[in-house]
């Protein structure tokens, strides 16, 4: 059984809390610290960020931490490296990667699938790879065959048609975009979000988190009061944005920002 | 959505855009494929085309130029005639009727040489549409008479200030835009690029281009040209001048591309030479990336040739050999600029210098009593602050 699989039906959680943080922001030994302070402070899957120099789905925050996170030279190695130390902190936690198709084309596939599980990667989340593309039924077979996810995203504007359809290629969960646009804080959402999720639950069999937009603990309790899961990240990378040069206190904030967020989610 | 599906050009294009644009792209899609049937749009669009843009361009014998490079008869088809100057506004018009179709009442565009932006904010105009053009920080700089223009045309420029600041950029916020604002606005992409069915619908409408150059080529000599020539940014004008063109084996198709300062990663815009597959914009294609799978940033004197991915049917026509893709250096464009407004009285766009270039050698190659037409895609006003600056450094 994957390992998110198990996570959701071990009924240790009733609504999971997945931050997001893009790696390399400010450098890569950082990255690993902030990754470790998050697993210590409550994440039940952790979304890594593998930059890339054009994240269209992403709002000015993450584009400023990508742009930070490549002002350091970008390395596979690097990245494989910062993740296993994060993983080796706390094994349990499932991580998952967050990033754009092309880097995991230009990497090569098998090698790139190989070096992610063996980091202790279980999922991956691509905005711009369509469920129904040759290269994201490649992804799929691959991953199936390494007991790792392929998590879709759903959007507002998703047909019911396309629903079903990604139905056959999607496990982990749904990542259930909650408004139109890119990544951002949001004081608002759309009106039927409860019901596009319970409708959502209803034709997929899998667990529905829901992302873009969210950061006070008041949205996250709301929305985890019916959502299986909510992702954070802007208001994360917002911390160490505006922490990021003084260590100390990014991993401070951070930390009493993720417990507030643990907390406020059944 | 398959290899083998419209969309695609041998392994290259497809839809690799964010979900959230997938309902805005199948509408757009299944619109055009009705309107493209639909006589009642042939006959408006023909009916702009004539009476707003000025169709058909003339094809021009560049008689003093023919002389000048002692080789093959130099033909020009002059895009740079249409409203606007350019060949883009065959395409924004075209677009903007297919928004109006779909009772889409914004429209937004990307533009880095301005000359798409003008084009959209022109249209705009006339159609009434809400008009918004994202152009580079440093494009509405080097360009700036273009930037004012679309001002002028009482549309909004939004200058984007990340990575380089230039088209890619302007491109990416474009579609940014479009994922907020999908249900009301159509996104007016600029070139043969972006997620299907842009390359297609923006292929169709400029192949007007090769279609009366071909008639036109035809006939005043009873045959055809021996080669073609156009430059290559997104290569809208160049698809659109080469698809007429394609099946007639014995003419010879060139594409000029930017090779700008040199060969080094950063210094050019030559995509077909130095681009490896990759994915980027919502379509698969050739893209000058780094080993990390990180775009590179392109460089081009020519704002619109500045992009480091190219339309995804030019990277198929450069993998099946049919078209000649070559690259021209920033110099060598500046110096071809200035000659062909000395020799032939036409200022032509920085854009358009580079395929003079490769005319150049192409027509010497030839030789004499051969035939090669040259898409003139737009006239070099929008250039002449930036060529005096370079020619200042140059004398330096
Ligand atoms: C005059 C002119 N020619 C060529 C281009 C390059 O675009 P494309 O390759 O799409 O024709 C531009 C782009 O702005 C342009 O303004």
């Amino acid at each position: 059984m994957s390992k998110i699989k198990d996570l959701f039906e071990s009924g240790r959680i009733k609504s999971a809390f997945i931050p997001y943080f893009t790696l390399g922001d400010p450098n890569y030994n950082d990255s690993i610290e902030f990754g470790k302070t998050i697993l210590d402070h409550g994440a039940d899957i952790l979304e890594l960020g593998i930059p890339f120099s054009d994240p269209v789905a992403d709002g000015p925050v993450i584009q400023r931490a990508v742009a930070r996170s490549l002002k350091n030279q970008f390395s596979f190695d690097e990245i494989f490296r910062v993740t296993k130390e994060i993983h080796h902190h706390k094994k349990e936690t499932p991580l998952v990667y967050l990033t754009y198709f092309n880097p995991i084309y230009h990497c090569g596939i098998h090698s790139f699938l190989d070096r992610a599980k063996e980091a202790g990667v279980v999922g991956l989340v691509i905005p711009d790879l369509p469920f129904d593309t040759k290269e994201s039924e490649t992804l799929f077979q691959e991953l199936r065959k390494r007991d790792m996810d392929l998590i879709h995203l759903v959007t507002p504007a998703s047909t019911k048609k396309r629903i079903e359809a990604l139905k056959r290629t999607s496990t982990g969960f749904i990542y259930y975009v909650t408004s139109f646009g890119v990544t951002g804080e949001r004081r608002e959402f759309s009106v039927d979000l409860k019901e596009r999720i319970r409708f959502l639950k209803d034709t997929i069999q899998l667990p529905i988190c829901a992302g873009f937009g969210i950061s006070t603990p008041e949205q996250a309790s709301q929305i985890s009061g019916y959502a299986d899961g909510i992702i954070i990240g802007s208001a994360i990378q917002r911390i160490i944005e505006e922490n990021g040069q003084d260590f100390p206190k990014a991993k401070q904030t951070l930390a009493e920002y993720i417990a507030k967020i643990r907390a406020s989610i059944p | 959505m398959g290899k083998n599906q419209p969309g695609y050009f041998g392994e290259f294009g497809g839809r690799y855009a964010p979900e959230i644009l997938t309902e805005a792209l199948e509408e757009l899609e299944s619109t055009y494929q009705k309107l493209k049937k639909s006589k009642k749009f042939k006959k408006e669009l023909d009916f702009y085309l004539q009476n707003y843009v000025g169709r058909p361009s003339p094809l021009t014998f560049a008689e003093r130029l023919t002389k000048h490079w002692g080789g093959a008869r130099i033909w020009l088809k002059r895009e740079d005639l249409n409203h606007t100057g350019a060949h883009k506004i065959n395409n924004a018009i075209g677009q903007a009727l297919i928004a109006k179709f779909m009772g889409k009442k914004r429209i937004i565009a990307e533009t880095g040489a301005g000359q798409h932006g003008l084009a959209t904010a022109t249209v705009g105009a006339m159609f009434g549409m809400e008009t918004v053009v994202y152009m580079g920080a440093v494009d509405v700089q080097r360009q700036n008479l273009n930037a004012k223009k679309i001002e002028m045309l009482g549309a909004k420029i939004l200058p984007v200030t990340a990575g380089e600041a230039t088209l890619k950029e302007a491109t990416s916020e474009a579609m940014r835009d479009w994922a907020l604002n999908v249900s009301t606005t159509h996104y007016i992409v600029g070139s043969a690029i972006g997620p299907h069915p842009f390359p297609t619908i923006v292929r169709d409408l400029q192949s007007v281009i090769g279609k009366e150059a071909r008639s036109q080529f035809k006939k005043q000599n009873h045959k055809l040209p021996h080669a073609i020539v156009a430059c290559v940014g997104g290569g809208s004008n160049a698809i659109g001048m080469f698809h007429a063109f394609l099946k007639d084996k014995h003419v010879a198709i060139y594409g000029a591309e930017a090779g700008g300062l040199g060969p080094k990663p950063g210094e050019h815009s030559a995509t077909l030479t130095y681009g490896k597959t990759g994915f980027l914009h919502g379509t698969k294609t050739l893209i000058i990336q780094d080993e990390g799978g990180q775009i590179v940033p392109a460089h081009s004197v020519s704002a619109g040739l500045d992009y480091p991915g190219v339309g995804p049917e030019h990277a198929f026509l450069s993998q099946t050999k049919r078209v000649d893709y070559r690259m021209v250096t920033d110099e060598q464009a500046l110096d071809c600029f200035l000659e062909v407004s000395r020799i032939e009285g036409i200022i032509p766009a920085l854009e358009t210098a580079h395929a003079f270039h490769v005319a150049r050698d192409v027509a010497k190659d030839l030789g004499k009593k051969k035939d090669l037409i040259i898409c003139l895609s737009g006239r070099g006003d929008k250039d002449v602050t930036e060529v005096l600056r370079l020619l200042g450094e140059r004398s330096k």
